[in-house]
């Protein structure tokens, strides 16, 4: 047990991030990344969903209470929505349970929400690194060394 | 505060103020003005109160229509009169600040239809705590009576009623105010154009009111202030207590997951939560993973997740009625922080539960370009941030 603590809080944690994709843009950004061989964080786990607005509080929560360490959501860029409007309902959406982490001090900036086009593959690449580096420095999801949650 | 709509009517109170206020909803009856009235009658065991839908004005001598507590949330039982229809009948429904403001709430929601509801509410000195009062409902009345002729809610009441400051003056379509003219007698007001017909079809004889007003006004702005502070002193406190990680489990530790909280909250209204679903059930391989890798984990699991998932789902419709804590077996003060909360979200949308001003609920609409408090939270996928074309 010691150890595994130990191992965590040094400089070789390797963050679990989960990404929920939306499939008519980022998730094609990541097929693209993929076929460009681009290097992706290969400790980050890919959900796709039909829609950013696919995204409910249940599903992030979930995530994050049962140890994500980080949580990317992404979709399509404002105007471009497969469904017309879903990534304006999803960004509210977000905003309100990030603005509840925010005031319970349940370290909000493990999430975040993106837009990435089909496009992008570049992009694409760049965010997951970014986002992946910036929870590496936050350090594990506090939740993973709590055993009373 | 709400603005007053029409001129106001003065009722004589030398018998109290239970007396005229039952002579006067007698007389709505009676002249046909509305069909029926949904008030509060004391149960036979007398040591509590139940919401009664009646039109035989004789019942009228039971009713209380200042209890000392609150059972069932007001709401609620508008909700079961009109979740499926708005009915025939013109209902006048009179019930604290916040179980009307939460009225209005379940409307946005379409959980209950105001279109022949009149809603009536009152200048609300408190509630006494539920337990307290079936303890001792004597010394609890006894209580109760002090709190309505100050006004304010001395340490006796809920503490979501100490810090209240939606206690009077909330959207409505009549209001009885009696704050800082008890002397004079009680004001009718009408708080809406539906309230003002009324009001003049009842043809009351009495002098009007306009020159109370200003009195009863300033009265209510100076207790107004009182319960600011109080409120301001518990959010600091809340904001405090809950902080972090290790906060939420102390707030929330001896939480025994009955889910009380929220079958008493008239705005949790979900036939089937998803904390109680069958979804949110883990199975034991996932349960046994967590455990191995942190140690350990408690069962059944995730307490906490059910509170922030509440607070996530409804904090922007929470109208502070308190009753989530005064259903808590364990006295948790889950107001307090749904309270907090809430104050922290609603302001992030500029959205104020309970008011009827026209604003859509937060989640039903958006802005292409966020209200600044939005914006801050989702900056990179706003205009101008960084992932925004
Ligand atoms: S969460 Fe508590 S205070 Fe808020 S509306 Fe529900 S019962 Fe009332
Ligand atoms: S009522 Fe109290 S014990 Fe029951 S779930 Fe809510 S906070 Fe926990
Ligand atoms: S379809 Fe991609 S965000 Fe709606």
């Amino acid at each position: 047990m010691k150890d595994k603590k130990e191992k965590s809080s040094n400089s070789e944690f390797t963050p679990k991030v989960v990404g929920f994709l939306c499939n008519w843009c980022t998730y094609a950004a990541a097929d693209l990344a993929g076929g460009s061989r681009l290097e992706i964080p290969s400790s980050f786990s890919v959900v796709r969903v039909m829609c950013s607005s696919r995204i409910d509080h249940n599903l992030l929560l979930t995530t994050f209470f049962k140890g994500a360490d980080g949580i990317l959501v992404a979709g399509c860029h404002p105007g471009d929505c497969h469904y017309g409007e879903g990534n304006y309902y999803a960004r509210r959406r977000f905003a309100q349970l990030k603005k509840v982490m925010e005031t319970l001090d349940l370290d909000p900036e493990r999430l975040e929400l993106v837009w990435v086009s089909a496009a992008e593959g570049n992009r694409y690449a760049e965010v997951v690194s970014d986002f992946t580096e910036k929870i590496r420095k936050l350090g594990p999801n506090p939740m993973n060394s709590s055993t009373r949650f | 505060m709400t603005e007053t709509t029409g001129i106001p009517v003065v009722l004589k109170t030398d018998n109290g103020v239970e007396t005229p206020v039952r002579e006067f909803l007698g007389q709505m009856l009676d002249s046909g003005a509305v069909d029926a009235l949904i008030m509060p009658l004391k149960v036979p065991s007398g040591d509590s109160f139940a919401w009664i839908l009646l039109n035989d004005a004789g019942m009228l001598d039971d009713a209380v229509p200042f209890p000392a507590v609150m059972p069932v949330q007001g709401a609620r039982a508008l909700r079961s009169l009109t979740r499926k229809e708005k009915g025939d009948l013109t209902v006048l429904a009179l019930m604290r600040p916040c179980e009307i403001r939460a009225g209005i709430e379940l409307s946005k929601l379409g959980q209950v239809n105001t279109d022949n509801l009149i809603l009536a509410t009152y200048d609300c000195p408190g509630a006494i705590p539920l337990q307290d009062y079936v303890n001792d409902p004597e010394s609890s009345e006894a209580s109760f009576k002090e709190m309505f002729t100050t006004g304010e809610p001395g340490e006796n009441a809920k503490p979501a009623c100490r810090t209240c400051v939606n206690f009077s003056a909330v959207d409505s379509d009549l209001h009885f105010g009696f704050l800082g003219i008890s002397d004079e007698g009680m004001l009718v007001i009408p708080g809406s154009t539906r309230g003002a017909e009324l009001l003049q079809k009842m043809d009351i004889q009495s002098e009007t009111g306009d020159k109370l007003l200003p009195l009863w006004k300033s009265e209510v702005e100076s207790i107004l202030k009182k319960r600011t502070a109080a409120r301001d002193i518990a959010f600091k406190k809340t904001e405090s207590d809950i902080k972090g990680f290790s906060g939420m489990l102390n707030v929330f530790s001896n939480c025994i997951g009955c889910h009380n909280c929220q079958s008493a909250c008239p705005i949790c209204y979900c036939r089937l939560c998803y904390f109680g679903s069958e979804a949110s059930r883990s199975n034991p391989e996932a349960l046994m993973n967590q455990a191995i890798k942190r140690g350990g984990i408690s069962l059944p699991p995730e307490r906490i997740m059910f509170h922030t998932g509440r607070l996530a789902h409804m904090s922007l419709s929470c109208v502070s009625c308190g009753q989530c804590s005064d259903a808590c077996p364990v006295s948790i003060p889950v107001a307090d922080v749904f309270s907090f909360v809430a104050e922290q979200t609603q302001s992030t949308f500029e959205y104020k539960a309970g008011r009827n001003d026209g604003k859509p609920l937060p989640l039903r609409d958006f802005k292409k370009s966020e209200l600044p408090g939005v914006h801050e939270l989702v900056k990179d996928a706003e205009p101008g941030g960084a992932s925004h074309e």
